[in-house]
C-alpha cells in the first residue's frame, strides 16, 4: 500500500460503547484530495468513525494517523485547529443572527474587545462568493433556505482552512436544486486540494460525486469500491449482505375488507397541502410516499389534530368527525406515530411502563388512583407483544436503542383502543433487525383487524408492506396506485413531479 | 433494598445532610439539638414548605411561580379583614381556601391561555397581588385577629401535635398523592418532560396547566392561614421574598428546574434542611451578613451536587435505570 492511499489512516480502530462494539477493528485509508464515501446501514458505525476522526470521541483501541502523523485529540476542536472541520446533518445556526454573524461566531476579528465590522464583511463576502452563495453577508439566517444555512458551515470550514472536511447526510433536509449546488461546491472544493468524506444513504449520490466508497457493516469493515468499477447493486449488497427485498415483504396474504371503510378523508386542505382525499380500508396498510417536502407529515397531524385544519371533510366509519385536539382524535381511535422519537414520541424522564401508559393512563385506574402494579403488567404484556428488550416496564426508554425506543412509542399506541394507526417514517434511524421486527408486528395489527397508514420515505418500505400508495408533491396528491400496479420507476416520477 | 436506595438516592442524601448538618450545629451548640429547638425548626419550615410544597408541581411541570410571597400577603389581608370584621373562623378558613384557589386559577389561565411565559406572567401577578393587599389593607396591617380564629389554627390537636403541623404534613401528603396516585401528577411529570410529547399522547395540556397553579397556591392559603394565627395580624408587605425561599428549598429537594423531575418528599426534606441551615446559623451566633451568604453556599452547593449526580449517572450507566423523573 504506497502513502498515497493512506493521508487518513485508519488503523485498527475499535470505539465501544457500554460494552457494545460500535466500531470494530476498523483499518482503512483515504486518498489525498479525493472524495470518499463511508457507507453502511444505520448503525453500521459510519458516524462514529467520523466522530472518531474528529476527536468528538476517543478510539478504545487503534490510531488514526493524518498524513504520516498520529493524531490524539481530545475534543473536536483539536480537530478544527488540525485543519479537520464537519458538516453536521442537522443545520445549526443561530437564526436571529445575520450571515456575517452566523460565519464568525466565536471567532470575530476584533481590536479591544469591539469588533471589526467591515474588515468581517469583507472577508464574509470573499468566502461567500467563493461558494457562489446569491445571498448577502448581512441578512438574517433564519428566512434562509436549509440549504443557503448548510452554505453557512461549509463556509465556516473554508474559515479555519480545513484540509479534510466531512459531511454527515448533508442532503436529508435539501430540495433537489439545493442538492446539486451542494455537489457543485463539493467539487470546487475538492479541486482546491480539499479531501471530503461524505456519509450518505443515498447510493445515486454516492455514484455521482465520489471517488471511492468504503462500506461497514456492524462496525467491521466490509471493503473499499473504486466508484468507476462497480455498480449499485453490488454496493448494496455488500451494505446489507444479504438480498434488499428481503426486509419489507409482507409474509402473509393482504385481507383488506374492501367492504369497511373505516376512514374517509374528503378534500382536506391544510397550512402547506390542499385537497386531499383517500379511503382507508379496514386491514388495509395505505402508504404515503413522497420526497421530502411533500407535505405528509403535515397531512398526517392535521388528521391526528395537532395541526389545524383548513377546510375537507374527515369520516370515520361514515360518522363526520373533527378533531380539533390530539386528545379527541384519539377518542376517535386514531393514534399517531411521530417520525421524530426523541421529540415527540416518548418523555425521556419516563420509564417503559409510564411511557406505554401514557395514552391510555385511565385504563391503569383502581379505586381513582393510578395503579402501578397495572401499568407495570400493560408494559409487560405490550413489551413482549412488540418484541421490547430489555422488557422491563422499570428501564428509562431514553437508555434504549432507536429500534427499541420505536416499539415503546407502538407499545404506547397499542395500548389505546385505536383501530387506525398511522405510522411517520417508523423505520427511521433504526438497524436492520429491528426494521423487519417492525414489519412483522404492522402485519399482526392488520390481523387484529386494525388499519395502518405508513408515511415513508424508503420505496422499497412503501411498495414491500402497502395495499395501496398515494404518492405526493408538494401538498397535492400525485397519483394512486394499487398494489397490482406498484412501479418503482412511476413512483418515483410521480413524487418528482413529473407525469 | 437496593432498588430502593437507587431510586430515592436524592432524597437519601437529603436526609444524610440533615444529619450531618445536626451533627455539626449540635457539637458546637448542644441547644440546637434539644427537642424545643427541633420543634422550632419545623415550625419554621412550615410556612415557605407550604408554598414550596405546591410549587414544586409548577416547577416539575417546567413552570415558575413568583406570585406565591405577594398572595401570601393578600390572603393574609383578606382573611384578617374578614375574622376582624365578625367572620366565624371557619368561613374565614374556607375563605382562604376559595381565595388561594382564584389566584392560582389566575396565574393558570395566563400561563395556559394566552401563552405568556410563567416567569413573566407571574412576575406581573406578584405586583399585582402585592398591590391588591396594599389597596385592601390601605397600607396598614390588620390588627387584632380575633383569639377564637387563631387558637383554631394555632392550638393543638388533641393535645398531641399542633393544628399547623398537621396542616403541614396533610397538604404534603396531598400533594403526594396527587404527584404520585393520580392521572394529573403522570401527566405534569409529562408535560415538564416534553409538552409536545404529551400533547401528542392526547393530554390536555392548558386543562391541566390551570389546574396546577390552582393546586399550586392552596399550599400558600393554607401558610397564610398559619401566619395570620400565629401573628395575630395581617400584614400586607409579608411575604416578600418568601418565593425565592419556597424556590431554595425545592432546588435543594433535587427537583430540576427545567421541569421533568423531582418529588414531594424532596422538597418537604429541602424545606427542612433550609429551615435547620437557617436556625443553626442563628444558634451559633454568625452575624446575620454571614447567615445570607451560608445559606446561598448551600443552594449553589445543591445545585452542584445534581449537576455531578448527573454525570456520574452518565459515566456509571451501564443497565440505564439511573434514577430520574417520576418513579410510580
Amino acid at each position: 500500500m504506497n502513502n498515497n492511499d493512506n493521508y487518513i489512516r485508519f488503523e485498527n480502530i475499535t470505539k465501544a460503547f457500554a460494552g457494545q462494539r460500535a466500531v470494530n477493528d476498523v483499518s482503512f485509508g483515504i486518498r489525498k484530495g479525493e472524495i470518499h464515501a463511508i457507507m453502511g446501514e444505520n448503525g453500521a458505525g459510519k458516524s462514529t468513525l467520523l466522530n472518531l476522526l474528529h476527536g468528538v470521541h476517543q478510539p478504545s483501541n487503534g490510531c488514526i494517523y493524518i498524513d504520516g502523523k498520529m493524531t490524539k485529540f481530545h475534543n473536536i476542536h483539536d480537530g478544527i485547529v488540525a485543519g479537520i472541520c464537519k458538516i453536521h446533518q442537522e443545520i445549526n445556526v443561530v437564526s436571529e443572527l445575520s450571515v456575517m454573524q452566523n460565519l464568525m461566531l466565536g471567532s470575530e476579528l476584533s481590536r479591544y474587545g469591539f469588533v471589526k465590522k467591515k474588515e468581517m464583511i469583507k472577508e464574509t463576502n470573499e468566502i461567500l462568493r467563493r461558494l457562489k452563495c446569491n445571498f448577502s453577508s448581512m441578512d438574517k439566517i433564519g428566512p434562509l433556505s436549509a440549504g443557503h444555512k448548510q452554505m453557512i458551515q461549509i463556509a465556516r470550514a473554508l474559515r479555519t482552512n480545513a484540509k479534510i472536511i466531512s459531511f454527515d447526510e448533508p442532503t436529508a433536509s435539501l430540495s433537489n436544486n439545493e442538492v446539486d449546488i451542494l455537489f457543485e461546491i463539493m467539487r470546487d472544493l475538492n479541486n482546491q486540494g480539499i479531501t471530503i468524506l461524505y456519509i450518505s444513504h443515498k447510493l445515486d449520490e454516492v455514484l455521482k460525486i465520489c471517488d471511492r466508497a468504503t462500506i461497514l457493516r456492524d462496525g467491521k469493515y466490509i471493503n473499499t469500491y473504486e466508484i468507476k468499477n462497480t455498480s449499485k447493486e453490488e454496493l448494496i449488497k455488500s451494505m446489507v449482505g444479504r438480498d434488499v427485498s428481503m426486509f419489507a415483504k409482507r409474509t402473509k396474504p393482504s385481507r383488506v375488507r374492501q367492504d369497511k371503510t373505516v376512514l374517509k378523508v374528503e378534500n382536506l386542505c391544510g397550512e402547506t397541502f390542499k385537497n386531499i382525499s383517500f379511503d382507508l380500508k379496514q386491514s388495509e396498510i395505505l402508504g404515503f410516499f413522497g420526497l421530502v417536502g411533500a407535505q405528509r407529515t403535515e397531512v398526517m397531524r392535521t388528521i391526528f389534530g395537532a395541526d389545524k385544519k383548513f377546510d375537507g371533510k374527515i369520516y370515520r366509519k361514515n360518522e363526520l368527525i373533527n378533531n380539533k385536539t390530539p386528545n379527541e382524535a384519539i377518542k376517535n381511535g386514531i393514534a399517531f406515530v411521530s417520525e421524530n422519537r426523541k421529540e415527540e414520541g416518548y418523555i425521556k424522564e419516563f420509564s417503559n411502563s409510564n411511557n406505554i401508559a401514557l395514552a391510555s393512563l385511565s385504563k391503569y385506574m383502581e379505586r381513582g388512583m393510578v395503579s402501578r402494579k397495572l401499568k407495570n403488567e400493560n408494559s409487560i404484556n405490550q413489551g413482549s407483544y412488540v418484541g421490547l428488550y430489555p422488557n422491563d416496564p422499570e428501564f428509562y426508554t431514553n437508555n434504549l436503542s432507536g429500534g427499541n425506543a420505536q416499539k415503546v412509542i407502538l407499545a404506547k399506541w397499542l395500548s389505546t383502543d385505536a383501530d387506525i394507526i398511522i405510522l411517520d417514517e417508523p423505520t427511521k434511524g433504526i438497524d436492520v433487525g429491528a426494521k423487519t421486527e417492525i414489519y412483522k408486528l404492522m402485519e399482526e395489527i392488520l390481523e387484529n383487524g386494525k388499519s395502518i397508514i405508513l408515511v415513508s420515505s424508503e420505496l422499497t418500505e412503501v411498495m414491500g408492506m402497502s395495499d395501496k400508495i398515494i404518492v405526493m408533491n408538494e401538498g397535492k396528491m400525485v397519483g394512486e396506485l394499487d398494489k397490482s400496479d406498484f412501479s418503482e420507476k412511476d413512483i418515483l416520477s410521480d413524487a418528482l413531479g413529473g407525469n | 433494598m437496593k432498588k430502593f436506595i437507587k431510586r430515592n438516592s436524592r432524597e437519601l442524601s437529603i436526609v444524610i445532610a440533615i444529619v450531618i448538618m445536626g451533627v455539626a450545629f449540635g457539637i458546637k451548640e448542644p441547644i440546637y439539638l434539644s427537642g424545643d429547638n427541633m420543634k422550632d425548626i419545623f415550625e419554621q419550615s412550615i410556612i415557605y414548605g407550604l408554598m414550596a410544597l405546591g410549587m414544586t408541581a409548577v416547577i416539575i411541570s417546567g413552570g415558575i411561580d413568583l406570585s406565591v410571597g405577594s398572595a401570601l400577603a393578600l390572603i393574609c389581608v383578606i382573611i384578617s379583614k374578614a375574622a376582624v370584621g365578625g367572620l366565624s373562623p371557619f368561613i374565614a378558613i374556607l375563605l382562604a381556601f376559595a381565595i388561594s384557589i382564584t389566584l392560582g386559577l389566575f396565574n393558570g389561565i395566563l400561563v395556559s391561555n394566552l401563552k405568556l411565559q410563567p416567569f413573566i406572567a407571574t412576575l406581573g401577578t406578584m405586583s399585582v397581588y402585592r398591590g391588591i393587599a396594599y389597596l385592601v389593607s390601605d397600607g396598614y396591617p390588620v390588627l387584632n385577629v380575633p383569639s377564637e380564629y387563631r387558637k383554631l389554627i394555632n392550638g393543638d390537636f388533641l393535645n398531641i401535635v399542633d393544628t399547623s403541623t398537621i396542616l403541614f404534613i396533610g397538604f404534603a401528603l396531598f400533594m403526594y398523592f396527587i404527584m404520585t396516585k393520580l392521572k394529573l401528577g403522570t401527566y405534569i411529570y409529562a408535560i415538564g418532560g416534553n409538552e409536545e410529547a404529551a400533547r401528542l399522547s392526547g393530554i390536555k395540556i392548558s386543562s391541566v396547566k390551570v389546574k396546577i397553579y390552582a393546586i399550586a397556591m392552596i399550599g400558600t392559603g393554607i401558610a397564610a392561614m398559619i401566619q395570620v394565627a400565629r401573628l395575630g395580624t395581617g400584614d400586607p408587605t409579608t411575604g416578600q421574598g418568601y418565593e425565592l425561599n419556597a424556590i431554595a428549598a425545592i432546588a435543594i429537594g433535587g427537583t430540576s428546574m427545567a421541569g421533568g423531575r423531582g418529588t414531594i418528599v424532596g422538597t418537604l426534606l429541602g424545606a427542612i434542611l433550609f429551615a435547620g441551615l437557617r436556625n443553626g446559623l442563628i444558634v451559633s451566633n454568625v452575624a446575620t451578613f454571614w447567615q445570607y451568604v451560608a445559606t446561598g453556599v448551600v443552594i449553589i452547593i445543591a445545585a452542584y451536587i445534581e449537576v455531578i449526580q448527573d454525570n456520574f449517572a452518565k459515566i456509571f450507566k451501564k443497565k440505564g435505570s439511573e434514577t430520574q423523573g417520576i418513579t410510580v
